[in-house]
């Protein structure tokens, strides 16, 4: 059976470049379905079983999902699948953390930066699918603060870059934390990995200075993206249920 | 000169009923006593002491009437007289039916009923004992008087003129309305120096006070006398006359002793204080009691000199305290301090040269003795409110310099030239006023000390300082406080840990306190708002008034005022910044993109690639107003290192910094352009499979060098073109310089070279 993918992209060149992409990363037998904005994606999920995916149904394997759409951000999207079994990947223009993080935030497990090279591309997805998603500097810094100090302060003062007013609208709030909780923090491994990677090392000189392999290098940074995944869930089901719409 | 001020006034308010100052209990009081060894105990102005307060009121107004209609229902004779040439009295004006005719002969002598005529002379006019040199004359004076009040006591006085004429006329009441505006003026003098007296002493019932008290109400009681007499012209009542060169001596000394006194503990203790009032005491109490007992011999030179010597026994005790440890109080007192006892001694010498000449001493001791304890008067009064206010301050300056210069030029004028009184008082008030009018600025500054800046310095300096308080909102205490150290230039400046609400000046005027601002969001607690504390203005010639507290207020205001415009100007631009940025980046960031897709051949797509990322890169120093170097260091790896991997090609990356520097939008782009391009050409033109990159800052010096294993060779036949050229424009842009060589063995080695990458740019 063929492998479900959807990709929602609004722009109808970049679409069928990244359906390129998807099936020259995959041997499987690939069926695309492809979105041009919110509406028609969630048309789509709707039919596969809804958001929450309900087991045994055919659903999405693999989502990418556009940012910049036009009726909406693909950040609405993602915070609705936070249940869905699939990888959902965010594919952007913008590579800076201030975009990405909340993507991150509501469950992303990776980020492509679409105007990089078709090789590059297919390579970084398949890298994201096998478990290896990517962490850049300015987004392991992110994530540096955000486990060390919770929300709050966070994007405020480390990241270096400040928070841009007129964006504020595309980019939701990073949500708020009520107290931190053990799923919320970083291994003294982990933490390390994060200090690392803000200052620019790669994968393999971590793993060199750290003394162990890559890929364990590769499984902390896993446990990272899941360990925000995980929190940044908790907190939307306490605020959810503290709002009373759970 | 006073000192008791101190401590009732100055560091706490006046009586809260007149005090327009506000307690600030925003600032503990203790802290401030740690700060300043001194105790600013606040002594709360309890009940009884109102009472008491509002029993002395009536009691001196109560004696001021008394005093008034025991003066209206005194008998005179209504005439003005003068002392001519020849020591005799004669007559000026009447309005007496029988004296209208008789102007300006000579009254020879006076009596009345069945007393026998009495002879007069000039002496007789002479109101006070107080001012008589010899102590003959003062016998006389007393006798004549003596004889002056038992006549006027008949009621029909019998009035002997020369040529032998005789007349009788009615000694009357006077009456309220021919008291003179002159009495009125010092006996309101008097009562208000009377009420400050007592107030300074219940609010804080002291040693101190008492002494203040004492002096002022000595001169009050000086001030009384001189009044009394302004109204009487001939024949004081009976008894007056023993009573009031008694008294008057007795105020003059207790006042100079009592000043002697306060000197010794104020504005500093000095070594031996208590012998030296115990001294000054000892010798004003001795020639009181000599002088009551009629045993001391020349009891006017005794007076004069002694009272010059406590004078200047004072003005030398300040000097010393100052220069033990400066005070601008002590600066101020000595100040009116030297013109005080210098009148002092120009107003005896005057006197005694004058002794020969009757009818010029008369003018001497009843003029210049009236304007010298009016002075001392206004300068007791003005004690308590010298922090004030410094324009009252500047403006009694000006006054008692002023009367000071024309006194003396009167006296000089009406001595050596034996002009006429008016001739003569003419003359110095003219060329009293013509010396104002020329040395105004010069006494200004000499009485004041003042150095201020002018209005455009301190705006230029204001501007400035706001600009860099914008730039480093965490400096605002060091920039505020250079800011007051050229304004008031302290000798001693403390940051204090206390935010108070507003300026105030604290501890007799020594010191002002302003509260610094909080100009930034503060990230860490260790800095808590805090207050400026000057002391010593102008390097301790000047003291802090209310006038200081409110410029200091307003510099703090304006200080705010221009940050946060600032702010708002800076937050509008860089709001339109990242509109700007957005709409770059989404409108032709998504056409750049679909071209890229389009492209017809790998380096057309890589071109549109490039520019794209340029874009990005433009777009994103629009948004961000700066970068931390090691923040952008690791991207720049980062991103590198992506691209190399994707070229087969490895990296050795070295970096190095002294300073992890704030690079502007500017600095930032450029040097991130500068490597993209280079690396570029390393991997498209060269085809390296190595690249070195080494990034070395020192000392705001930036050495870039990139070197590859690549083809290329012979680089300065290269044809700049748009990458290269770019490379060269953005080096130069940062002020630097770029050079493309040869490698060894091979490859090219570029290096950029920029001697100052500092915040400015």
């Amino acid at each position: 059976m063929a492998v479900k993918v959807l990709i929602l992209e609004d722009n109808p060149v970049a679409r069928s470049f990244l359906c390129r992409v998807v099936r020259e990363s995959f041997s499987d037998a690939i069926a695309i379905t492809e979105a041009g904005d919110l509406e028609s994606a969630r048309r789509e999920i709707g039919l596969t079983g809804g958001p929450r995916g309900l087991p045994g149904v055919e659903s999405f394997k693999l989502i990418l999902v556009d940012l910049e759409l036009p009726d909406g951000n693909g950040m609405e999207l993602l915070a609705e699948l936070a249940q869905y079994p699939a990888t959902k990947i965010v594919t952007t223009l913008y590579s800076d953390d201030d975009h990405l993080f909340p993507a991150l935030q509501r469950g992303a497990d990776g980020y492509l930066l679409k105007e990089d090279r078709f090789e590059v591309l297919v390579e970084e997805l398949q890298k994201i699918v096998r478990g290896q998603p990517p962490l850049s500097p300015a987004i392991a810094r992110r994530l540096l603060t955000h486990f060390r100090q919770g929300v709050g302060a966070e994007g405020s003062s480390d990241s270096g870059f400040a928070p841009l007013p007129g964006f504020s609208t595309s980019r939701p709030a990073p949500l708020e934390r009520p107290a931190p909780m053990d799923h919320e923090r970083l291994t003294p491994r982990e933490n390390e990995v994060l200090t690392y990677l803000s200052k620019g090392f790669t994968i393999k000189e971590i793993a060199a200075l750290m003394g162990i392999k890559w890929f364990t290098v590769n499984d902390h940074i896993k446990s990272i993206y899941k360990k925000l995944n995980v929190s940044s869930r908790a907190e939307a089901a306490v605020l959810a249920s503290k709002q009373g719409l759970v | 000169m006073p000192a008791e001020h101190a401590d009732a006034f100055s560091s706490r308010p006046f009586p809260p009923s007149t005090s327009p100052v506000p307690l600030d209990s925003g600032f503990e009081t203790q802290t401030l006593e740690q700060l300043l060894g001194t105790p600013l105990e606040p002594s709360r102005w309890i009940g009884w002491r109102l009472r008491l307060l509002v029993l002395a009121v009536l009691l001196g107004c109560v004696g001021i009437f008394l005093l008034i209609r025991t003066l209206a229902a005194w008998p005179h004779v209504d005439a003005v007289w003068r002392a001519n040439d020849r020591g005799q009295i004669e007559l000026v004006s009447s309005s007496e039916p029988g004296l209208t005719t008789l102007r300006g002969r000579t009254l020879l002598g006076v009596g009345g009923g069945d007393m026998p005529m009495a002879a007069l002379d000039a002496l007789a006019l002479q109101r006070s004992a107080r001012w008589l040199v010899n102590d003959s004359e003062r016998d006389r004076h007393r006798a004549l008087q003596e004889q002056l009040a038992r006549a006027m006591e008949q009621r029909d006085v019998k009035l002997y003129f020369s040529d032998g004429v005789t007349t009788e006329v009615h000694a009357q009441p006077r009456g309220l309305a021919s008291l003179g505006a002159l009495f009125w003026l010092l006996a309101a003098l008097a009562l208000v120096l009377y009420l400050v007296s007592m107030v300074v002493l219940l609010a804080r019932p002291s040693m101190r006070s008492a002494v203040y008290a004492g002096m002022s109400l000595c001169q009050a009681g000086n001030l009384l006398f001189i009044a009394v007499e302004s109204v009487v012209d001939l024949g004081l009542p009976r008894g007056f006359n023993d009573w009031d060169l008694q008294a008057r001596m007795a105020f003059d000394l207790v006042t100079a002793a009592a000043i002697v006194h306060a000197t010794t503990v104020h504005p500093r203790p000095i070594d031996g204080a208590s012998w030296l009032a115990a001294l000054a005491w000892g010798l004003a109490f001795a020639l009181i009691a000599l002088q009551s007992i009629h045993q001391l011999p020349a009891a006017w030179w005794w007076t004069q000199a002694v009272t010059a010597a406590m004078g200047v026994m004072v003005i030398v005790q300040l000097t010393w305290s100052n220069r033990r440890e400066p005070h601008p109080f002590a600066v101020v007192l000595r100040r009116f301090g030297v013109i005080a006892v210098g009148t002092w001694i120009l107003l005896t010498v005057a006197i005694a040269s004058a002794d020969q000449l009757p009818a010029l001493r008369h003018n001497i001791a009843a003029i210049g003795s009236v304007i010298w304890y009016v002075f001392i008067a206004s300068l007791l009064l003005l004690m308590p409110f010298l922090s004030r206010s410094q324009p009252v301050m500047r403006e009694f300056s000006m006054l008692a310099a002023i009367s000071t210069v024309a006194t003396s030029l009167d006296l000089l004028f009406a001595a050596l030239f034996s002009l006429s009184q008016f001739a003569s008082l003419t003359l110095s008030l003219f060329l009293s006023l013509g010396l104002y009018a020329g040395a105004r600025q010069w006494i200004l500054n000499q009485m004041m000390g003042s150095s201020m800046l002018t209005t455009e310095r301190m705006f230029e300096q204001l501007y400035r300082i706001a600009r860099e308080v914008e730039l480093h909102p965490e400096r605002t205490a060091e920039l505020l406080s250079q800011l007051l150290r050229e304004l008031f230039e302290p000798l001693e400046m403390s940051w204090v840990d206390r935010h108070a609400s507003h300026s105030r000046v604290v501890a007799d005027g020594s010191t002002l306190l302003v509260p610094v601002p909080e100009l930034a969001p503060r990230d860490d607690e260790l800095e808590a708002p805090g207050s400026l504390l000057l002391r010593f203005a102008q390097r301790g010639r000047r003291m802090f008034t209310q006038d200081d507290t409110r410029l200091a207020d307003r510099v703090v205001e304006q200080l705010k005022r221009a940050v946060a415009f600032d702010q708002a100007v800076e937050q509008g631009r860089s709001e339109e910044r990242a509109r700007l940025a957005q709409d770059l980046h989404d409108d032709i960031g998504a056409r750049l993109l679909t071209l890229m897709y389009k492209a017809q051949s790998p380096e057309m797509e890589d071109y549109l690639r490039h520019t794209l990322q340029d874009l990005k890169t433009l777009t994103r120093g629009l948004a961000a107003p700066s970068h931390r170097l090691s923040h952008a260091a690791a991207e720049w790896k980062t991103d590198i290192t992506q691209r190399l991997t994707a070229a087969h090609c490895d990296l050795a990356w070295s970096f190095s910094f002294d300073r992890d520097m704030m690079l502007s939008v500017v600095q930032w782009s450029a040097l991130t352009r500068v490597l993209r391009e280079l690396v570029s050409n390393a991997i498209a033109h060269a085809q390296a499979s190595q690249v070195d990159i080494d990034f070395t800052l020192q000392d705001e010096r930036l050495v870039l060098t990139i070197s590859d294993n690549g083809v290329g060779r012979n680089p300065h036949a290269w044809s700049h073109g748009l990458g290269l050229g770019g490379v060269r424009k953005r080096v130069k842009q940062l002020g630097g310089e770029v050079e493309w060589n040869e490698n060894e063995p091979i490859g090219i080695v570029c290096r950029v070279r920029i001697d100052e990458l500092s915040d400015r740019h």
